[in-house]
């Protein structure tokens, strides 16, 4: 890459952020045999901006929802690169298809970009070592880079790296830049505050929401209120006389008021007079769960392992342990409601706001409005919560469309009623555990599932550690729209599957972490088939939580359940601690630990487990979503009860096992069995075993 | 439309809004200050908590109306220079992870510990009923703590 | 003592009450107070008929969700435990910085799911608890005619309890609520002709 070129890549920068930066460096990607990033093509990357007085600017290539990229992404390169973190920016990268994969999803930023970005700030820390040596005509083997200076060590001669930037561009890009020894890791693994803390704890605008812009207006748009129905007639009449509302645009199934107030809009759309015709079937949860019984009771027609043959094994049995789990529709209820900013004139689009896949964004925009993808600019702020909602560019789209109607740049604005009936919803499921037994030995694993919109990905890992292991599953037709939410299957089937090893470890009289131990024995020595996960690590993390706990020692009054479960690349093990408060449980403790490769940053790390143990109790403990006739009856946090400060853990222990190993996912991971956890913690101080979830309503 | 005049953060601000505007939006909408947010309109989330005379009140309900010669702190007006006991807390202890409810959180922590200096943690817990989804509660609950020390040994 | 003997008891504690409240009221009678207090023969079928009405009214949500066994008012149409768990506090507004009036405002806020409101929104106190939930239709009789349990009102103050404005507020309960069993005015009608024919309770 020459200079020039360099230079239309940061003029290119420069005009994406806005910034007054009149000098930029931008560095390439590398080849890589790594396919499970999108780096494959040689393509230009930037991720170190160097600004005229100096100061460095790091991007965070992916957008931030609260898993802490923005922060331990950079981290990253400032390792490599040699600069005194308390002295750099970070800015959250616009969408550009030079940073490769620009999602929040399946816990896979640091995954896939870890490598990367070592070598990329390794690489710029050596064209800055070089272009000292140059100036000095020394040898660059006698410069080391530290805090942002190249250092000669024998003369002591000194220079920043802002001094160092217009030559250090011209330098060869190196192609295998040297990467530091972990041992020298100076931030990589330590405690660094989230970048963003102090602006979140003054109330600086951060977010999509926060959005104001010159002749923008408020936009709210009545949708329908039930799954089945659809847009009839409209009268805007008394709309359009409320005070503040500019315009009503009618759109294919929805009609929007624009507003110059958001109260305005509010009001005005509430005016609308809509009739919305019955033109689907009008569906009943009950309804779902009926069906998905019968589904069950025949047995599900799609086989997704089967090892040995369970129906022998269930004819040999002294007893068959059958039971039913039933898990409900959920919302996503991230704290921000949705929005999107769009300004859509001139054949030009500018989309401003929260979601986890800009790229899709600006893709289904441009189909959607018939405008080139070189035309539509996507940028993603901070955003308050995903958990999967926003890998649907619903609201995106939606506010290009009204904004390109309008021919104004437009605000859409969704109430929490708004959200809840017309999200991606965690789908309904249930699903039938069978377990072949004698007096002390499970025999055959037999699990069932069906859930809305599809059948149920993946299994225990008894699987693998089990001569006969049977899974089967269907799925369920339904005009409810079913999405991604945190730790998406993972989420449900730890619950079903570690609460159904508890009810096994009580009929055969096992200690629920030994048990599991020798599962991970046999299937280290003996695996049967395919096995999903390492044994190893699994037995490490449970041996850790074994002993972070004092498992075999509970004290008196606490009653404690275990869990542990796989997903995104890493391993989590759990205990929960309860205590009975006027007979009923409250979580006193959990112990948590993981195994996750190389943590990169600490504090964000910590943070990640802690709140999808928190995460995990709450939607555990209290909400549902409940059709009635295609409508949601859980509408706002009233009926959609959510945890308080009361119902939190007194205190999380988080450990995670050493290892020098890439780092794995971290932002899911923690949240699946810990669903289980409890429940087990709750039929060890109630002696009820609770099936079903949410589990507030029956204890 | 009616004009209104209103203490926010030691100064007078002059509006125009409809009488029924929630002083959210008029927060929000008419005078820029997002620090407060919105999450469920309904006064059950506690992100739009402002300190009102030294109440917690959810500004998504209270009629700008009804607010008359009361005094508004907003997040914004919490301290002059983010420095509050409890700003400093959040930032030493690394609350927030999305960070979209911690405005609000902040501002019926510094209600509460105005009328009880050093809350244990049942009074936390009774008084502290907003909602986070990303389950910083147990990271809230020491970052009170904190701050709650660091006031008293001012 | 006889179940008929305890009524007469009943109805003479009441009648004394009654003449005792004309005589030293702390406030001054209005015409309104003449009118609605004009006293009937005592009855004690019709009285118990009448609060057989004013119990279900009492029993629904719009009543009893803020007179609750515990400490935690109720919520909804299906009286659930509030779902941010408000405490009462010791003058039942609530509790530090959890205030009853930090959501509900001087009237209803607008829309489904919002908060219901009233300039004197609130719990009874900590010392006069008042408790509706789970009474049987005797107990709560009872309860509210014991000056030591039901906020030392004599009968004259508990026949005009039936225009407080908290009271009356259960008939404009905001958008998504159900409102008690019976119209306002027949509950009033009821409630005073309970007290006004012996205050009789029904039977245990």
């Amino acid at each position: 890459m020459d200079f020039m070129n360099s230079r239309r890549n940061f003029l290119k920068v420069s005009a994406l952020t806005g910034g007054g930066i009149l000098f930029g460096l931008v560095f390439p990607s590398f080849e890589t045999n790594d396919t499970s990033t999108a780096l494959a093509d040689y393509m230009p990357n930037i991720y170190i901006k160097i600004k005229p007085d100096g100061k460095i600017v790091l991007m965070a290539p992916n957008p931030e929802i609260g898993q802490g990229v923005k922060t331990s992404l950079p981290i990253i390169i400032a390792e490599e690169l040699g600069v005194d973190w308390k002295k750099i920016e970070v800015e959250l990268a616009p969408l550009d298809n030079r940073y490769g994969r620009q999602t929040a999803g399946g816990s896979g930023a640091i995954r896939g970009r870890y490598a990367d970005l070592r070598k990329m700030g390794a690489a710029a820390r050596e064209m800055f070592v070089n272009a000292a040596a140059q100036i000095w005509s020394v040898s660059a083997a006698d410069c080391i880079a530290d805090d942002g200076m190249v250092i000669h060590k024998s003369s002591g001669k000194k220079l920043s790296y802002g001094e160092l930037a217009s030559k250090a561009v011209t330098m060869q890009i190196p192609a295998n830049p040297t990467l530091k020894d972990p041992k020298d890791f100076k931030y990589i693994g330590t405690r660094i505050t989230d970048v963003d803390v102090h602006s979140i704890v003054t109330g600086k605008p951060l977010f999509g929401i926060d959005t104001r812009r010159e002749g923008m207006l408020f936009a709210m748009i009545a949708r329908s209120p039930a799954y089945g129905k659809t847009l009839g007639n409209v009268d805007d009449t008394k709309a359009r006389k409320v005070n503040g509302v500019k315009n009503v645009i009618k759109l294919k199934n929805s009609v929007a008021v624009l507003a110059t107030s958001t109260w305005a809009a509010k009001k005005g759309r509430d005016a609308l007079v809509i009739q919305w015709n019955t033109t689907g079937k009008l569906e009943n949860s009950s309804d779902h769960f009926a069906g998905f019984k019968e589904i069950l009771e025949k047995g599900p027609t799609t086989v997704g392992r089967n090892d040995g043959d369970v129906e022998i094994a269930k004819q040999k049995a002294t007893k068959v342990l059958d039971v039913y789990y039933e898990i409900p529709t959920l919302s996503h209820c991230q704290m921000e409601p949705l929005n999107f900013f769009a300004d859509v004139r001139d054949g030009k689009v500018e989309l401003y706001g929260p979601t986890q896949v800009p790229d899709q964004l600006r893709n289904d925009v441009a189909e959607k409005l018939g405008i080139n993808k070189d035309n539509i600019t996507v940028v993603v702020p901070r955003q308050g919560g995903g958990f999967g909602r926003k890998l649907m560019t619903d609201n995106g789209v939606e506010a290009a469309l009204v904004s390109a109607a309008a021919q104004s740049p437009v605000q859409v604005q969704w109430t929490r009623e708004d959200d809840m009936q017309n999200d991606f919803y965690r789908p309904a499921e249930m699903y039938r555990y069978r377990a072949a037994l004698t007096a002390n030995e499970l025999l055959a694993w037999h699990q069932s599932a069906v859930g809305i919109g599809r059948g149920i990905r993946g299994d225990s890992y008894v699987a693998g550690a089990m001569v006969n292991y049977r899974s089967d599953s269907q799925g369920f037709n339904s005009n409810t729209p079913t999405g991604w939410w945190r730790a998406p299957g993972a989420c449900t089937m730890a619950y079903v599957a570690e609460s159904f090893f508890d009810e096994i470890c009580l009929e055969l009289k096992k200690d629920p972490v030994a048990f599991r131990l020798d599962f991970f024995k046999k299937a280290k020595d003996a695996p049967v088939g395919r096995l999903g996960y390492d044994p190893i690590k699994y037995k490490t993390v449970v041996e850790l939580v074994a002993k972070m706990s004092n498992w075999g020692t509970t004290p008196t009054g606490v009653y404690r359940g275990f869990a542990t479960w796989f997903s995104f690349g890493s391993y989590a093990a759990q205990v929960v601690e309860v205590k009975l408060e006027d007979g009923k449980p409250r979580v006193t403790k959990v112990y948590c630990a993981v195994y996750c490769g190389r943590v990169i940053n600490l504090s964000g790390a910590e943070n990640q487990i802690q709140g999808a143990i928190v995460d995990g109790i709450n939607h555990a403990m209290f909400p549902k979503v409940t059709f009635v006739d295609g409508a949601v009856q859980e509408t706002n946090f009233n009926t959609y009860n959510f945890l308080r400060m009361y119902d939190a853990p007194l205190d999380i222990e988080v450990k995670f096992v050493e290892s020098d190993e890439a780092p794995t996912g971290l932002g899911e991971p923690a949240l699946p069995p810990i669903a289980a956890a409890l429940g087990n913690a709750i039929f060890a101080a109630t002696g009820k075993r609770l099936r079903r979830l949410p589990f507030a309503g029956q204890l | 439309m009616a004009k209104y005049s209103l203490s926010i953060n030691g100064k007078i601000m002059s509006v125009e809004a409809d009488d029924d505007t929630p002083l959210l939006w008029v927060l929000r909408d008419n005078l820029n200050l997002v620090g407060t947010k919105f999450g469920c309109g309904v006064a059950q989330c506690g992100a739009c908590t402002v300190d009102l005379d030294g109440e917690a009140l959810r500004s998504c309900v209270l009629p700008v109306s009804a607010v008359g010669k009361r005094k508004v702190v907003t997040i914004e007006g919490l301290s002059e220079d983010g420095d509050h006991p409890l700003q400093k807390a959040w930032e030493e202890l690394d609350v927030s992870q999305c960070g979209y409810c911690q405005s609000g959180q902040l501002m019926a922590a510094s209600t509460l510990l105005k009328s009880t200096p050093d809350p244990t943690d049942q009074q936390i817990d009774e008084a502290m009923t907003n909602i986070c989804r990303c389950g910083t509660q147990v990271r809230i609950r020491k970052a009170i703590h904190l701050a709650a020390k660091k006031l008293n040994t001012k | 003592m006889s179940t008929k003997t305890k009524f007469i008891l009943v109805g003479l504690t009441f009648i004394s009450a009654f003449g005792l409240a004309f005589s030293v009221s702390l406030h001054r009678p209005t015409e309104k107070d003449y009118i609605s207090i004009s006293p009937l023969k005592n009855d004690s079928i019709a009285s118990v008929e009448a609060f057989k009405q004013v119990y279900k009214v009492l029993m629904s949500p719009r009543c009893v969700n803020c007179h609750p066994k515990g400490d935690i008012p109720l919520q909804g149409d299906n009286s659930v435990i509030h779902s941010m768990q408000p405490k009462r506090g010791k003058d039942g507004k609530g509790l530090y910085a959890m205030k009853c009036a930090n959501c509900h405002q001087q009237s209803n806020s607008p829309g489904l799911n919002a908060p219901p409101g009233n300039p004197n929104w609130h719990l009874p106190s900590a010392d006069m608890k008042m408790v509706f939930e789970g009474k049987t239709a005797h107990e709560l009789a009872k309860q509210l005619l014991n000056p030591e349990l039901n906020g030392h009102k004599d009968i004259k103050m508990l026949i005009a309890h039936a225009d407080d404005g908290l009271v009356k507020a259960g008939w404009n309960p905001g958008e998504g609520r159900t409102v008690p069993p019976l119209t306002y005015a027949q509950f009033k009608k009821a409630w005073i002709t309970w007290l006004q024919t012996g205050a009789y309770a029904p039977a245990q």
